[in-house]
């Protein structure tokens, strides 16, 4: 708790500098990225964030020791040329995206690997903090280091709100935008400028293994709560900005966890949370609709049966018969049967169940809507009577006013269905 | 039976045009009148969609040229509207209506401009236009295929050009939309306007373009709808492949350049 506060009241300048730094990284690969998982080019970052790995390394031997400047500069190079490997090796190959970019983040990676493993060979005490590349020490970062990593997340940012026609119309539609005459390929050039440079200023907080990671999931998981382009901006910057700050706090509280890992538990965290409760698309709202149209097809078949047994002159049916009925569905029959009580829509006296006027009506409506669309198989789709019913007994608790007036138009108001069964029709109606 | 015009609004000069070194396209050559409707026949794979993407100059020619309003494409692009294939984009991109058909005003911003009132304007006229008013804020993953279509029509009309060049509109839309389509079009060509179409359905080709080009991999057609329209050159142009034609390309794809490239 004690360090909790100490945390977030930001006494210590050190933190909120990271903080800060943090930030507005967040939201420069939060937008980046957003634009990049929504281009389905995922991937390309994952193999970006890999294949900076060489030029860390190249900076580090070159400065001689943890010069942002020269490792950025490295991881930078090194990152471009990944990427204009891939669209060189895509158009002048065969192979297929995948595999290219695959092969691209195993090679520079394994390079990788192996030139920081001769540099810790090498003996200089300056070695030390080059691991925290791979997975990322945001605590570790210097104030100095956090004006360039925080100056370059702001350039992004600019860059970004100056292109965002362009990069919306590259997204969606880069043939309509070649054909109105922009510059397409420079706008391409333009973006992956952009999204190596995210990456870039991701490797010291994050580390270059699960950099991908900042750039996607903020934008995968904002597109569960939103439609639009800003909206979805705004939040996929948020959620990569309560991670980096979680995923800080942690490596802060317990100096042995590395920040990206973390970083990468929040967000994950954020995009299950996102996934399950998402308001259009989400688990629980996908499961309540589908348990509300269960419901209602429980009640519709209780309806049915008390319509059909109308038909056959009875009035009502005792609470045993009904039961008798479904023996398969008995606690969703005597749940269906109280709501629809309390409805109105069905009456219970000691006798039994009957429908109430208006159940009578929208009883013989689902019993009308089965055996048109019974007629409407076995007349204009040829197939015969006895295989209808399985697909009316779908279709009932489906079909909309619209299209059941669309039907009786189609099929000149049938009165009997291919079993003979009469079609009901309220009397004003015939 | 090819008609060629004075003053075309559009020569196509023996294009020839290949996809990886396979030619898709034959020397195909043909002028176009201004104010018409027209329409561009032909079976899958003739080379339809290729002749429009040629124009608008996203496949370069592998020989030939084309010439639009008398001029070479980049001086005139502004007075050109394009409608690519609904297919051709992701519909779960987050945009509303609105935001897709305010695109159209893009090419007249510019670069960096942002779209302001007018812009706004240009696209809420073009979608009542097309009948689309209701839905501007409508998430465009939500619609139709047929108002997909309209969506992407009414991005072209708030180009506000003068030739317009449409990939298969009519695909996958029902019977009362492409009615009242074909006669948005009908209205734009009596107002000036040039309305190529790229078309499958002959028997609405019949009743609605004045104009008619027939492609099967070269140009079997191009002139007015009764002149071309006969049942010698339907059968030439959806008759059977063209076995000659198709081993010669098959040819040339298996060389190691391309042979047809000047």
């Amino acid at each position: 708790m004690e360090d909790f506060l100490y945390f977030f009241t930001f006494q210590d300048p050190s933190i909120t500098w990271v903080v800060m730094g943090i930030t507005l990284l967040g939201i420069g690969s939060a937008y980046v990225g957003t634009f990049s998982f929504l281009d389905k080019k995922a991937l390309l970052g994952d193999a970006i964030s890999h294949a900076v790995l060489p030029g860390i390394c190249l900076g580090f031997v070159l400065a001689g020791e943890k010069d942002p400047r020269y490792i950025v500069t490295g991881a930078f190079l090194s990152g471009a040329l990944a990427t204009f490997l891939s669209s060189w090796l895509k158009q002048n190959t065969k192979l297929s995206e995948d595999s290219i970019i695959a092969s691209i983040l195993s090679v520079f990676f394994g390079i990788g690997i192996v030139a920081l493993t001769a540099i810790q060979k090498s003996g200089n005490p300056e070695v030390a903090g080059l691991n925290s590349f791979i997975f990322g020490n945001a605590i570790g970062i210097a104030e100095a280091d956090l004006f360039l990593y925080g100056g370059l997340s702001l350039a992004i940012m600019l860059v970004l709100s100056l292109f965002l026609k362009e990069f919306r119309l590259m997204v969606f539609d880069p043939g309509f935008g070649k054909a109105i005459g922009f510059p397409m390929k420079g706008i391409r050039f333009v973006f992956n400028v952009l999204l190596i440079l995210a990456v870039v200023i991701g490797i010291q907080a994050i580390g270059v293994v699960l950099m991908a990671a900042l750039l996607i999931t903020p934008g995968a998981a904002a597109r569960f709560w939103t439609d639009r382009l800003q909206p979805l901006l705004l939040l996929a910057a948020f959620f990569s900005i309560l991670s980096g700050i979680l995923g800080t706090y942690i490596s802060f509280v317990l100096p042995q966890m590395p920040t990206g890992p973390w970083v990468v538990v929040f967000l994950s965290l954020i995009a299950l949370l996102s996934f399950i409760f998402s308001p259009k698309s989400g688990l629980i709202r996908r499961f309540l609709a589908r348990r509300s149209y269960l419901n209602k097809t429980h009640r519709d078949h209780l309806m049915k049966a008390l319509f059909k047994a109308k038909e056959a002159k009875r009035e009502l049916l005792t609470l045993e018969e009904i039961r008798a009925l479904y023996p398969f569905h008995k606690k969703e029959i005597e749940h269906s049967l109280q709501v629809l009580t309390k409805q109105g829509l069905v009456l219970q006296d000691p006798q039994g169940v009957r429908l109430s006027p208006q159940g009578t009506s929208d009883a013989m409506r689902i019993v009308r809507l089965h055996r048109l669309w019974e007629v409407y198989l076995n007349e204009s789709m040829n197939i015969a009577p006895d295989h209808v019913h399985e697909s009316a007994e779908q279709m009932e608790h489906l079909l909309t006013p619209e299209l059941e007036a669309l039907l009786e138009q189609r099929l000149n108001y049938p009165t009997l269905d291919p079993h003979q069964e009469t079609i009901p029709r309220e009397s004003h109606d015939a | 039976m090819i008609t060629q015009v004075p003053h075309p609004v559009l020569e196509v000069h023996d294009l020839t045009v290949s996809y990886d070194q396979q030619p898709v396209l034959w020397n195909v050559d043909l002028s176009l009148p201004a104010g018409q409707l027209i329409g561009i026949l032909g079976p899958n794979g003739a080379g339809k969609s290729t002749l429009i993407k040629s124009i608008m100059g996203l496949i370069p020619p592998t020989s030939g040229y084309i010439k639009i309003f008398d001029k070479a494409l980049p001086e005139v692009r502004s007075r050109i509207s394009y409608v690519p294939q609904r297919e051709s984009v992701d519909w779960n991109f987050p945009a509303s209506v609105l935001d897709v058909v305010v695109m159209g005003t893009y090419g007249k911003l510019g670069l960096f401009r942002r779209p302001g009132k007018k812009e706004v304007q240009v696209a809420q006229e073009a979608l009542e236009q097309v009948g689309m008013t209701a839905f501007a804020n409508r998430q465009i993953s939500e619609l139709s295929g047929g108002q997909q279509q309209r969506v992407f029509i009414a991005r072209a009309l708030a180009q506000q050009a003068d030739l317009y060049l449409m990939d298969e509109p009519f695909a996958g839309v029902d019977m009362a939309t492409e009615t009242a389509i074909f006669q948005l079009l009908q209205d734009m060509a009596r107002a000036g306007k040039t309305v190529l179409v790229v078309h499958h359905d002959i028997h609405s080709a019949m009743n609605f373009f004045e104009w008619v080009i027939m492609l099967n991999l070269h140009l079997v057609a191009s002139g007015p709808k009764d002149k071309v329209m006969t049942e010698e050159l339907l059968r030439k142009t959806y008759g059977g492949k063209l076995n000659l034609l198709t081993q010669v390309t098959d040819l040339i794809r298996k060389q190691d350049f391309n042979p047809l490239k000047s």
